[in-house]
């Protein structure tokens, strides 16, 4: 056959559009649009004590200003919360305009309308918001000490104490033959997805409706939100996201402030609104992750097997939490990784800051997990002597222990039950990738030309496509054009790829026949959204399922033309043939006109339809329980999350002159179960590379004592370019899901979820010198190795020991 | 809804009303003011072109007097239409002498607002409102204390009792309307001047209204 396109390596189909300026980003739609500007906090934490406009009455041009006032209803109500959970015992959210408080720089306090944005941004400068500053929260000690708290309600500054156990930890340390107890930090960071955040709104008064348009990861829950805040029925309401330039989490929390004001404009004003977030509203106003500190208590045998795990994680969640627990529970419940670990209990505390929220940066508080566990696992290597691969393979889960239940519950309410791995065929993949037992040799040739040599890894599991569901439509039209729906949204992965992919596969059609729509609420209104790498194994799954429904139908209508069984008949390039009867066949477009019988004739195919021109009078033109159409709606909801694997592995060289540390080889073993385009994957796993990179070598965000972010644009954000981005040799393994009907497991996030951990591991080897805080610049290098008080490493005290 | 404000203006009780109901007077203090003509026993009809922001366009005002008690009080019955909304109130105005020889007027009004302008913000109505309450009365301050120079009045005044001539095409003036006049309206059209024209300084008392109105619709 030659239309089985899953799993090879097809082009993606969007990126002609997308790399020649032919793409419809958030900014192109309504160019004559009025344009909003926002009037934010200057400050962390702030009593708003006036709000003078006066200045900017003269801006000509100016259309409009709302403040907290103008909210009325829903809209005068605090921000949902998102994902509530009984832990989470203390949520607060923002309104989108603030309510006589704020509590992050950032946060929005007046809204402007005016002509277009330049005029905005003038009228926003003019007015003058006075405040009285209050006691400021930045930082997780400060947090903790909690000598000021962010809202006067919540003393402690302690939002939530999640916490899980499998068992009784104290007693399991007290027998390990080994213990070890360690603290460590990591720093923020954010999606800082190209695209920001934008919104563009139409009311039409004449029927009520309105139409938006946001770069969101989640359009159908964008316009339930919208709804519920402007008091719209929901089918008043259609929510489109275009062409996104980048998500990466971000974009997944909703409802932003600025989704539910241009909207709100929109109606007021009679007129179509727009905002495109700046940069700088980006670092201060959308959301942050990552940050956390860590304490582990770990005990171990004699070989170095985990007996107990005690894990105690302070989060810092920001200033609200609109988006509940999600990132704490997937630390606490991804921490675990591959590994058997006979005792387990983790506490996150997530703790309130006057800082931007937190909410999940592609990974999603797993790159914390996985650091937090696999320097564990390099510790024991170090205080036992043995080899940092050696300790890792024998704590693996082994392949017969699948499934395997890990007594937590994840992200989604449902048992962390892994469905299916090879881990230690990654492990093994992996060693040989990247030359792991040569890295002493290549230590001493780097030695030789005066630089340090180290390597690292870190293995992860990670649990993918969560529930509840996502659904497909596919459509056959007359034309032979296959359509294809999904309501969850793109942003950039190659969706239109991969759907197309499977439906055309799944139905035996040429791919150029397959157009795929995402992220539209007119074609597709019930989804769930993109995120935690869920987009090919919920739509895919459910687009496919949506495809055999009408493969079906389309066997039992050509059945009838060709007097053939269905089960005799397959579809291939489009046409429907009796298996080894060349000749007898009817193409797909004309089942799908069969399929519609018709009263008017209004071109060549639809006669064929015609009630003339069928003529069975036993049966009516459309069955009991038919319907017209060659289409089918299907959904997949899954049992539970499917889990993904991998191994990283880094060799980083370091100069000692500069301390810059250079990243020489990256090894990527990657398992997604079935994989449905290679390129793609390969592609997914570059781009989570590159930002495992970043996270672990240059992305903080640089808070002031005062709650100030002193690095809010990308002159001072450093983000890893191409000549800071390793090449990325990868492996694949193919474990398939049993869970799903494609066997697939996500892959978006999978390639960021490693690079701090596996990044210190190899530093820590170059230096000596042990690393318990990331990211890492040269400068923080260079002084860890100066500090006389700095851990050394075991390993190191041996090497130097064996040379001196 | 009830709302209340007040100014203090620096004339005897009487001055002050003669002031406030001397319609060559109120033709140059009211901000924006294009016409001023009386329609009718104690009713009359002001057009009033305000050059700020979403609030800019010309409305066009109808005022009727009633239980008018000179020189302490009297009640109006405003509304105002125009392109960006309208407005109706009823306002009572209370003038009440001091020791000092200076007159408070107090007004306290009920009022709603509707159309397009009701969706601006009621910030943005409230500068609007309080800036032409402050150019009004700084206006009428200075016409009692001889602090304002001689100059015509550049609104067209109708003494007609029929429909005057609707200022339709009156030109919309420059955003800074310093004055309290509408700089753009052409002199040429001067006519005579009606009698009682306290209708004017409730059309711009009604931007007051506005914005108490919308400041106060959450409390």
């Amino acid at each position: 056959m030659t239309t089985k396109l899953f799993g090879e390596p097809v082009r993606r189909r969007e990126d002609a559009r997308l790399i020649t300026g032919r793409g419809r980003y958030l900014d192109d739609i309504g160019a004559g649009a009025l344009a909003a500007a926002f009037v934010r906090s200057p400050h962390a934490h702030a009593r708003i004590t006036d709000v003078d406009v006066e200045g900017a009455l003269d801006v000509e041009g100016l259309v409009a200003i709302y403040t907290y006032e103008d909210l009325t209803g829903p809209m005068a109500e605090p921000l949902p919360v998102l994902i509530p959970h009984p832990q989470l015992h203390a949520p607060r959210t923002g309104h989108p305009l603030a309510d006589g408080v704020v509590n992050h720089v950032g946060e929005p306090v007046v809204m402007v309308v005016a002509t277009d944005r330049y005029v905005a941004e003038d009228a926003a400068e003019r007015i003058v918001v006075s405040y009285e500053e209050l006691p400021v929260v930045v930082g997780i000690d400060t947090a903790r000490a909690a000598e000021s708290c962010v809202h006067p309600d919540v003393p402690d500054n302690v939002a939530a104490r999640h916490h899980q156990e499998t068992g009784d930890v104290e007693p399991a340390l007290a027998a390990s033959p080994h213990t070890l107890t360690f603290t460590q930090t990591i720093e923020r960071s954010a999606c800082t997805p190209l695209e920001g955040k934008g919104v563009h709104a139409r009311w039409d008064p004449d029927d009520g409706s309105l139409r938006v348009y946001s770069s969101t990861q989640a359009s159908t829950s964008v316009r339930a939100a919208i709804a519920a805040k402007l008091e719209l029925s929901l089918d008043r309401v259609e929510v489109i996201a275009p062409d996104v330039g980048g998500g990466f989490g971000v974009k997944i929390v909703h409802p932003w402030p600025e989704e539910l004001l241009v909207p709100m404009a929109a109606m007021r004003l009679g007129r179509e609104v727009k905002w495109a977030e700046d940069r700088r509203e980006h670092f201060v106003s959308s959301a942050h992750e990552r940050g956390q500190r860590q304490q582990v208590t770990v005990g171990f045998d004699d070989d170095g097997r985990l007996t107990a795990l005690d894990v105690h994680v302070w989060h810092d969640n920001g200033a609200y939490t609109p988006y509940g627990i999600i990132v704490p529970i997937i630390t606490a419940t991804q921490l675990v990784g591959p590994y058997v670990i006979p005792v387990y209990r983790v506490v996150v505390e997530s703790l309130y800051t006057n800082t931007v929220i937190v909410t999940p940066y592609r990974g999603a508080g797993r790159p914390q997990g996985c650091f937090a566990m696999e320097r564990t696992m390099d510790r024991i290597a170090d205080s036992l002597g043995l080899d940092r691969a050696e300790v890792r393979r024998r704590n693996l889960i082994t392949p017969d222990q699948f499934p395997y239940d890990h007594h937590l519950t994840f992200q989604d309410g449902r048992p962390v039950v892994y469905d299916s791995g090879d881990y230690p065929g990654l492990l093994e993949k992996l060693t040989a990738l990247v030359g792991w037992e040569s890295v002493e040799e290549r230590r001493a040739e780097a030695t030789g030309r005066g630089k340090l040599l180290g390597a690292g890894m870190a293995l992860y599991v990670e649990g993918t496509g969560p529930g509840p569901y996502e659904g497909g439509h596919v459509q056959v039209l007359g034309s032979g054009k296959v359509l294809v729906s999904t309501g969850l949204t793109s942003q950039g992965q190659g969706h239109e790829t991969v759907f197309a992919q499977i439906v055309a596969s799944e139905l035996g059609v040429p791919m150029e026949d397959v157009e795929v729509h995402t992220g539209d609420t007119r074609r597709f209104g019930y989804a769930v959204g993109t995120f935690a790498s869920r987009a090919a194994v919920m739509s895919g799954n459910a687009v496919a399922l949506a495809a055999r429904g009408v493969r079906e139908k389309a066997l039992r209508i050509a059945a009838e033309v060709l007097e053939a069984d269905p089960s005799d008949l397959e579809i291939d390039e489009g046409l429907v043939q009796v298996k080894g009867t060349p000749g007898a066949s009817i193409p797909l477009r004309t089942v799908a006109v069969l399929s519609n019988p018709l009263r008017y004739a209004f071109d060549e195919a639809a006669k064929q339809a015609t009630q003339f021109a069928t003529h069975d009078d036993t049966k009516p033109p459309v069955a009991p329980g038919d319907a017209p159409g060659l289409e089918h709606r299907d959904y997949y909801s899954p049992l539970r999350s499917t889990f993904a694997s991998g191994a990283h592995a880094a060799v980083v060289e370091i100069d000692p002159q500069t301390w810059e540390i250079d990243v020489v080889q990256y090894a990527v073993v990657h398992d997604c179960g079935n994989v449905v385009n290679p390129m793609i994957v390969e592609g997914q796993v570059h781009g989570g590379v590159a930002q495992g990179v970043g996270g672990a070598l240059y992305e903080r965000m640089a808070y002031d004592a005062d709650g100030q972010l002193q690095n809010a644009s990308f002159m001072d954000f450093l983000v890893p370019y191409a000549s800071e981005v390793p090449d990325v040799v990868i492996d694949h393994q193919q474990t398939p899901s049993p869970l799903n009907p494609l066997g697939i497991k996500g892959a978006g996030e999978a390639g960021v979820i490693p690079g701090s951990a596996a990044l210190a591991s190899a530093i820590e080897d170059a230096v000596g010198r042990r690393v318990a805080a990331m990211p890492i610049s040269p400068s923080e290098l260079y002084d860890l190795v100066r500090d006389d008080t700095a851990e050394r490493t075991a390993a190191s005290a041996r090497r130097t020991g064996a040379t001196a | 809804m009830n709302l209340d404000g007040s100014a203090v203006l620096h004339g005897s009780q009487d001055d002050v009303w003669r002031v406030l109901t001397d319609p060559e007077v109120l033709a140059r203090t009211i901000p924006g003011c294009l016409s001023l003509s009386r329609v009718g026993e104690d009713s009359y009809r002001v057009d009033v072109a305000v050059g700020v922001g979403a609030v800019k366009g010309t409305y066009a005002g109808e005022v009727r007097l009633s239980d008018q008690q000179p020189p302490r009080s009297y009640v109006m019955h405003a509304s105002g239409a125009g392109a960006p909304g309208n407005v109706r109130a009823t306002v009572t105005i209370e003038l009440t002498p001091s020791d000092e020889g200076t007159t408070t007027l107090t007004y306290s009004a009920d009022a709603v607002v509707g159309g397009p302008v009701a969706g601006v913000g009621q910030r943005m109505i409230t500068g609007v409102a309080k800036r032409m309450a402050g150019q009004f009365f700084t206006a009428v301050d200075a016409e009692l204390t001889g602090a304002a120079a001689p100059r015509p009045s550049a609104a067209a005044v109708s003494s007609t009792d029929a429909a005057a001539p609707a200022p339709a095409a009156a030109p919309v003036p420059a955003p800074q309307v310093s004055t309290g006049t509408a700089a753009a309206a052409p002199s040429s059209d001067l006519r005579t001047l009606a009698v009682g024209a306290a209708g004017g300084a409730g059309l711009t008392l009604l931007g007051v209204v506005v914005g108490w109105l919308l400041g106060r619709r959450r409390d």
